[in-house]
């Protein structure tokens, strides 16, 4: 199992410096040149020398592998440039707005979690009775609305009309209610699902028989015997749909006005302001890495075939 | 064969299926009993019902299908026809054990043989966690486990299939049930690991004095642990009697033709198979007369449209749903 697993940390090492050779390429052979840009930013008549001097500045001219070594260690230290458009640090404005981002998914995770779980379990121990068919409804209404669409319903109902919530912004728990379910939504109907088909797939198996004659009650059963067989495709979806949120907070944090890194990509992209978008980048490839690698221990844990591979 | 009370007489039992397309009885009138000590086979060709007949009254069936019992069945001085769900449950792994067909499926993998076999004494006999996993290894060692200490640690993928029927009959007799049903134990299993499972079967019944019913196609297996034989198709009894008698002087037209299509060491190599001519029946709308009358040599008029009930033979230990040889072997008996 130990093999199995550093097996799969290192293969994610090597998955992370490939992908830090992307972000940095994707940079590299954006169109346009980014020391013209800057130096229209400083002054609007910028003259040939100007655009020069900054790309000296820059390193612009030095070969690529020196950029990119120098990028990289930059990056690791947490230097990962400045910002064209406000000339400020990107790593400092980067590393306050995780944390929002983080408790946003987190948050969203727990909302998708619970829901997925109390109404997927509920629809298969009453299969076809009202918490099956209420389950079903919520989850049809969950993955087929957009997200911002979502959200805006939620702030109109609840914010707007009923005043219970504030409509945006970060500060305190109540503020915290509407994105959570906004974006967590989409994650519990679908993972709902997972449960719900996945508890029915295995109570139709023979072991599930073997556990009828066994004399265990219906909520026993699902517990003891189909719960534990669907962990792994539930903790595959899981991690899967933990990424969903992440693109989904590039489109939720704008909408409750969250300063995080969604937001902040946002505007980045919309600025041409390379360098935020690069370590955005960066920051989400490596995070959807992490994520593989914990979903892939997950499963080596929760698969006894697996487990006791390579043990 | 034991003469005291049977623990389980079935009477007239009739089962019948309802699915979304479709309206089947796979299970015909059906009596028989079992006393405690006692093995009572039951064998016919694949879909003649016995499976069904003896695991719908317990609430062993797939989902999707609704089913309707009458007749009777009285278990341990209990009728289990129309019996509550909850009364049924208790009984289900309590006095009631059971072993199925294919230990490959059966056993859960994603869970460990010790929890496995311990959840049913924790249900059944009360016990705490630690004493139903400290039973667990007593049943292990009881069903001849070698290594019974690492077996409890491991997952039913890393065990053969022999051993996984161990495990299973572990889990059936872990609450000390009176009655064993095992559906085709040993179908699944090479045939040395067979004989090893009949044998294990055979002295933990004598152990635990349990009431036995065991379904199989394997004249073999019945020879070796059963003392009392039903012979179904298409959902009927249509001989009982003692193992014995049946397997030697059969009495019933289709009893002959099963035991005759068993493959002797005497044949040739290469020599065909002897097998019934046709195909069972069908099962769907009520067959008025002999459910084996298509197939039949001795076939008369009356057999297609009077069913024949089971009913002694001149040897009055063994009773058969055919008048027809009966009433001429006893002609013959008598000239």
């Amino acid at each position: 199992m130990l093999s199995l697993v550093s097996r799969r940390v290192r293969n994610s090492l090597v998955l992370l410096v490939l992908a830090t050779l992307l972000c940095f390429t994707l940079v590299v052979s954006a169109p346009g040149n980014i020391a013209v840009l800057i130096a229209e930013l400083r002054s609007p008549n910028a003259s040939f020398a100007d655009i020069q001097k900054i790309e000296e500045e820059l390193g612009l001219n030095d070969p690529i592998p020196v950029r990119y070594a120098g990028w990289l260690t930059g990056a690791l230290t947490g230097n990962l440039g400045i910002s064209y458009k406000t000339g400020e640090e990107v790593g400092p404005a980067l590393a306050s707005r995780i944390p929002v981002t983080a408790m946003l998914v987190a948050g969203g995770g727990t909302v998708a979690l619970l829901l997925s779980l109390v109404f997927g379990f509920a629809g298969a121990m009453w299969p076809r009775h009202w918490p099956d068919v209420a389950g079903r409804g919520v989850a049809l209404l969950g993955a087929s609305m957009p997200s911002f669409f979502v959200g805006a319903l939620l702030i109109y109902a609840f914010a707007v009309e009923l005043r219970l919530v504030p409509t945006f912004g970060l500060a305190g728990p109540s503020s915290w209610i509407l994105p959570w379910i906004t974006i967590g939504l989409l994650p519990a109907a679908v993972l709902s699902r997972v449960v719900r088909v996945g508890l029915e797939e295995a109570m139709a198996r023979p072991f599930a028989l073997t556990a009828v004659a066994k004399g265990l009650n219906r909520r026993a059963i699902l517990f003891r015997d189909a719960l534990p067989n669907i962990a792994p495709t539930y903790i595959n979806a899981l991690g899967a749909q933990t990424g969903v949120m992440v693109v989904g907070a590039v489109v939720v944090e704008p909408l409750f006005a969250w300063h995080g890194v969604g937001d902040l990509f946002l505007t980045g992209i919309r600025f041409r302001d390379f360098m935020v978008v690069q370590a955005c980048l960066l920051i989400f490839i490596s995070f959807f890495i992490l994520l593989n690698l914990l979903v892939d221990i997950g499963m080596i844990f929760t698969d006894p075939k697996l487990r006791r591979q390579g043990s | 064969m034991s003469t005291s009370s049977p623990i389980l007489t079935v009477r007239d039992l009739c089962i019948d299926l309802f699915t979304a397309r479709s309206a089947l009885r796979p299970v015909d009138q059906v009596s028989y009993s079992v006393a405690a000590g006692e093995t009572l086979a039951i064998v016919g060709e694949s879909g003649s019902g016995k499976t069904v007949l003896n695991f719908a009254p317990l609430g062993l069936m797939p989902l999707g299908v609704s089913i309707h019992v009458s007749g009777s069945i009285r278990f341990d001085d209990k009728e289990l026809v129309g019996m509550n769900d909850e009364a049924l449950r208790k009984l289900r792994g309590g006095s009631i054990g059971v072993i199925f067909q294919d230990p490959m499926s059966a056993l859960n993998p994603a869970r460990t043989i010790r929890r496995q076999i311990a959840e049913v004494a924790e249900l059944h006999l009360s016990l705490t966690s630690t004493q139903a996993e400290a039973r667990a290894l007593d049943l292990l060692k009881m069903v001849r486990m070698s290594d019974p200490e690492a077996r409890l640690r491991q997952y039913p993928h890393e065990l053969s299939g022999g051993l996984r029927q161990r495990v299973m009959i572990a889990i059936a007799i872990a609450a000390e049930p009176k009655l064993l049903i095992a559906d085709e134990p040993t179908t699944a299993l090479d045939v040395t690991v067979q004989a090893q499972i009949i044998s294990l079967l055979k002295d933990l019944q004598k152990r635990l004095n349990m009431a036995m019913v065991l379904i199989t196609h394997d004249m073999g297996v019945v020879a070796g642990i059963a003392s009392r034989l039903a012979v179904m198709y298409a959902g009927r009894v249509m001989e009982y009697g003692p193992v014995q008698t049946v397997l030697t002087a059969p009495r019933h037209p289709y009893t002959m033709g099963l035991i005759d299509a068993i493959p002797r060491a005497e044949d040739l190599p290469g020599s065909a198979f002897r097998g019934l001519p046709g195909m069972p029946p069908v099962l769907g709308p009520p067959i008025p007369g002999c459910a084996f009358v298509e197939r039949c040599r001795h076939a008369v008029a009356t057999c297609e449209t009077t069913r024949p009930l089971l009913a002694p033979t001149a040897d009055r230990h063994v009773l058969a749903a055919c008048p027809i040889v009966n009433r001429s072997s006893e002609a013959l008996h008598a000239g």
